[in-house]
């Protein structure tokens, strides 16, 4: 067996570290989460240098991104044939893959085609490039296709099993129960985009029925921006050229060296021509002559980018107005165009969140807000004492709050429909909604009421109301409402999403016993 | 007194004596233990001895469920779940009295894996032999028939049905319809479905489900209360520390004791007045023999 050499060892460690942070963003028993997988879209290059030209400003999270931008300067695209996950698993599957040949529509400069109407679109302020991202297409598809594919076959062989054995499965608990906890997801939740975000996987991986690492070659924005930066770096390969006597590179290299000249905007230093070179005549060196790369692009291109981007930012807004109505966005999230800038729609929030309570948006929201996270209260609720999807999110679209603080944040507000609401309906007590309410002074109350029933006999019933200046829209109460199908009372967004005044008389936290010769113990056994 | 008037008048107290026969051999009144003490897990204990210690109602080898309240995202001190202290020092006296296995799990309004952290129960019982705090299952539920007078039918947890001993733990707290919320009402943790579907005829369901599983032993955690903003709470100005903890063999009756912590007649509280009238335990105060531990 071949040992893995250098690159792919880098690529193997970088591929693990992902899936293992993709593990770790998920609630594990601690209030904060140590380490997820944004530490891969903070050191995203084109996250940080779309979220920046969308804000307008410099986003402090994002610069390990900026880092790994000025080191490909240096060292050229190394990201793409040492660290991205996605181009480890191409790498790994080719092999697998005949091949049919260069596709002629993406040869060219198919790629800037793609790259600079979503860098101009940022510019104007609609932040799209994290659909396209690389990372973000990967962590999309495990997030919303293979994870909960996973998880429901795992889960259901489980539920099966019961049936056939009964408790007798309780002997297999401590097996089922380490995967549960380590691989599985927690509950199982059906994703409304998980097809389109399977499809796009699988469509980089078919690009490889063309040629090797055609979709990194020939399309990802990310790879092109970092390949447009190292053409100016003063890494080289030496010899530029292929040997005459020999052409053995033309086999080896995966990208670029189908033509005379390695293309170094293309060369993802994978190594594999030094590493098979038969008279190890090859090298990478900072020193060689810079050789003739022929033009970056035509103007036209950079033209036409700016028109798509223009025409992308401004047609891609129109929102129905019910749909709006419902667009409940992440807790912290006040405004809705600077989130939009922010977003990157990696999915990291919607994969943590602990009551599985935000989901992609499909075209509610226009073709601008694809892919963001929506709240849906009658799927899942967000909880009150939960900050998670604020700790994970890369940009900080989500503001990572302290728990105090994300309580009082204002994610809509509750209405009743008393058209259906049991108290005011069919005149029966009900107050689940009342029950469930986590604000401690209550946002939902009943009022006990005297009314006639439908026989003419005396009732009281509680009939519940909001307290509007209380909710902060937590959907708990839409959640809960034991209605079928259509809850009586929902959370609307609302434009106004001042958090919620600090609760004067009601402290957060106790506050911690401090006693002169040590603390007293613990009545709660802690 | 004239012999005729003699007659009628025995004859008249044979009408009577059975009853009042009854009154005075019959088995007295439910003993409710009540214990106090600021070392909740000790208080716990003693209100178990004042009816007899565990081995009364755990032989060796079987196998124990102890069903706390943990069905809120809430801190011990909030006084929305049972006291984490009291639950392991039953739990411990279960062991002893020769348990195989203790089962703790309750059905959860938050999220699960929170309630069981924040509440401390997880931690409390961590690293215990022979006990399990596990999530609920929902392919667990078993379909129960009632035919009782709200529900015809509901779903019950399967581990909860098969235990051999069930022990109640709730903790005594207000509820927003109901108003307090006690032995009676804990058994919802283990109720599957739309429970939220039941609270509109919430005290016959309760008797429904109570009256078909009975848990051998009730043991309500007072050591802290919530008296209002109930039943999740979250202001500590809502809870009062009383350091006591409850027990009895009559759910009513400990249920009938608890209300008066909150200074209120076990008649007020719908789901008791109901118990009571259905027969499920004893309600009247005078007729409950309070053993202070």
């Amino acid at each position: 067996m071949k040992l893995p050499r250098t690159p792919r060892i880098s690529q193997l460690f970088f591929l693990l570290l992902f899936l293992i942070l993709f593990l770790m963003t998920e609630y594990r028993g601690s209030d904060r989460i140590v380490a997820a997988v944004n530490g891969f879209f903070r050191a995203d290059p084109l996250t940080a240098v779309s979220s920046m030209l969308a804000v307008k400003g410099y986003l402090p999270l994002l610069f390990p991104g900026l880092l790994v931008l000025a080191l490909s300067l240096i060292l050229g695209r190394f990201f793409c044939g040492w660290i991205c996950p996605l181009g480890t698993l191409l790498d790994l599957a080719t092999g697998r893959i005949g091949k049919l040949g260069p596709v002629r529509a993406l040869q060219g400069s198919a790629k800037y085609w793609l790259l600079f109407p979503l860098l101009f679109a940022s510019l104007f302020g609609l932040n799209l490039a994290g659909l396209f991202d690389p990372i973000a297409i990967l962590l999309r598809a495990l997030t919303f296709f293979f994870h909960p594919l996973l998880g429901e076959t795992a889960r259901g062989g489980w539920k099966s099993l019961y049936g056939l054995i009964g408790d007798r499965r309780d002997f297999l608990d401590p097996g089922y129960h380490l995967l549960r906890d380590y691989l599985l997801p927690f509950r199982e939740t059906l994703y409304p985009l998980a097809f389109l975000s399977a499809l796009l996987f699988f469509l980089v991986l078919f690009l490889e029925r063309y040629e090797k690492r055609c979709w990194c070659r020939r399309l990802c924005p990310l790879g092109t921006l970092l390949g447009l930066v190292s053409r100016f770096g003063p890494l080289r390969r030496v010899p530029a050229k292929l040997c005459p006597d020999c052409r053995a590179c033309r086999e080896h290299c995966p990208t670029s060296f189908d033509r005379e000249l390695l293309q170094m905007d293309e060369c993802i230093l994978c190594l594999q021509c030094a590493l098979n070179c038969p008279s190890q005549r090859v090298c990478f060196d900072f020193r060689g002559m810079r050789p003739e790369a022929g033009p970056v692009m035509e103007r036209r291109v950079l033209l036409g980018g700016l028109l798509g981007g223009f025409v992308l930012a401004r047609t891609f807004r129109f929102r129905e107005p019910e749909a709006k109505a419902r667009m409940l966005r992440p807790p912290g999230v006040r405004a809705e165009g600077e989130f939009l800038e922010k977003c990157v729609r990696c999915g990291e929030c919607m994969k943590v969140c602990l009551r599985s309570a935000l989901y992609p948006a499909l075209l509610q929201a226009g073709p601008e807000a694809l892919y963001t996270p929506v709240l849906v209260p009658r799927l899942g609720y967000c909880e009150y004492n939960c900050t998670l999807c604020g700790q994970v999110c890369p940009t900080g679209a989500i503001p990572d709050l302290a728990v105090g603080a994300k309580r009082r944040e204002v994610i809509g507000k509750a209405v009743f429909d008393k058209n259906h609401c049991l108290p005011f309906a069919k005149r029966v007590d009900c107050i689940v909604c009342e029950e469930h309410c986590p604000i401690p002074q209550k946002a939902i109350r009943s009022e006990l009421v005297e009314l006639t029933g439908f026989q003419g006999e005396k009732l009281q019933v509680k009939q519940p109301y909001v307290v509007s200046e209380l909710c902060n829209g937590c959907g708990i109460c839409e959640n809960v409402c034991p209605l079928e199908a259509k809850s009586a009372i929902e959370v609307f967004a609302v434009k106004d999403r001042t958090p919620l005044p600090p609760p004067a008389d009601a402290p957060s936290a106790p506050a911690p016993p401090s006693q002169p010769g040590g603390a007293p113990p613990d009545p709660y056994g802690r | 007194m004239e012999r005729r008037s003699f007659i009628k008048l025995l004859g008249l107290c044979s009408i009577l004596l059975p009853g009042s026969l009854r009154e005075l051999f019959a088995a007295q009144g439910p003993v409710v233990a009540v214990s106090q003490g600021s070392d909740h897990a000790a208080a716990a204990r003693k209100a178990i001895a004042a009816l007899g210690g565990m081995p009364r109602f755990v032989k060796a080898g079987q196998t124990v469920v102890v069903k706390p309240n943990i069905g809120w995202d809430r801190a011990p001190e909030f006084a929305a779940t049972t006291n984490p202290a009291v639950v392991k020092a039953l739990v411990e006296e279960c062991l002893k009295a020769g348990a195989k296995k203790v089962k703790v799990f309750d059905r959860t309004c938050n999220d699960a894996r929170r309630c069981y952290a924040s509440s401390g129960i997880e931690a409390a019982l961590k690293g215990m032999k022979n006990v399990e705090v596990k999530h609920l299952e929902e392919e667990r539920f078993k379909k129960l028939a009632l035919n009782g007078k709200a529900l015809k039918d509901c779903e019950l947890y399967g581990e909860a049905i098969s235990a051999d001993v069930y022990i109640n733990v709730p903790v005594a707290k207000h509820h927003g319809l109901s108003r307090l919320t006690l032995g009676m009402k804990n058994v919802m943790g283990i109720m599957g479905g739309n429970r939220g579907s039941i609270h509109k005829n919430l005290d016959q369901a309760l008797a429904d489900v109570n009256s078909h599983f009975k848990p051998q032993l009730t043991v309500i955690d007072a050591t802290r209360i919530l008296t209002a903003h109930g039943p999740q709470g979250g202001n500590l100005a809502d809870v009062k520390v009383l350091n006591q903890v409850i027990a009895s063999t009559d759910m009513v009756a400990a249920d009938a004791y608890a209300t008066t912590l909150f200074g209120l007649k076990p008649s007020d509280i719908a789901v008791t007045r109901t118990a009571y009238q259905r027969g499920l335990g004893e309600m009247n105060l005078d007729r409950i023999r309070v053993v202070k531990a």
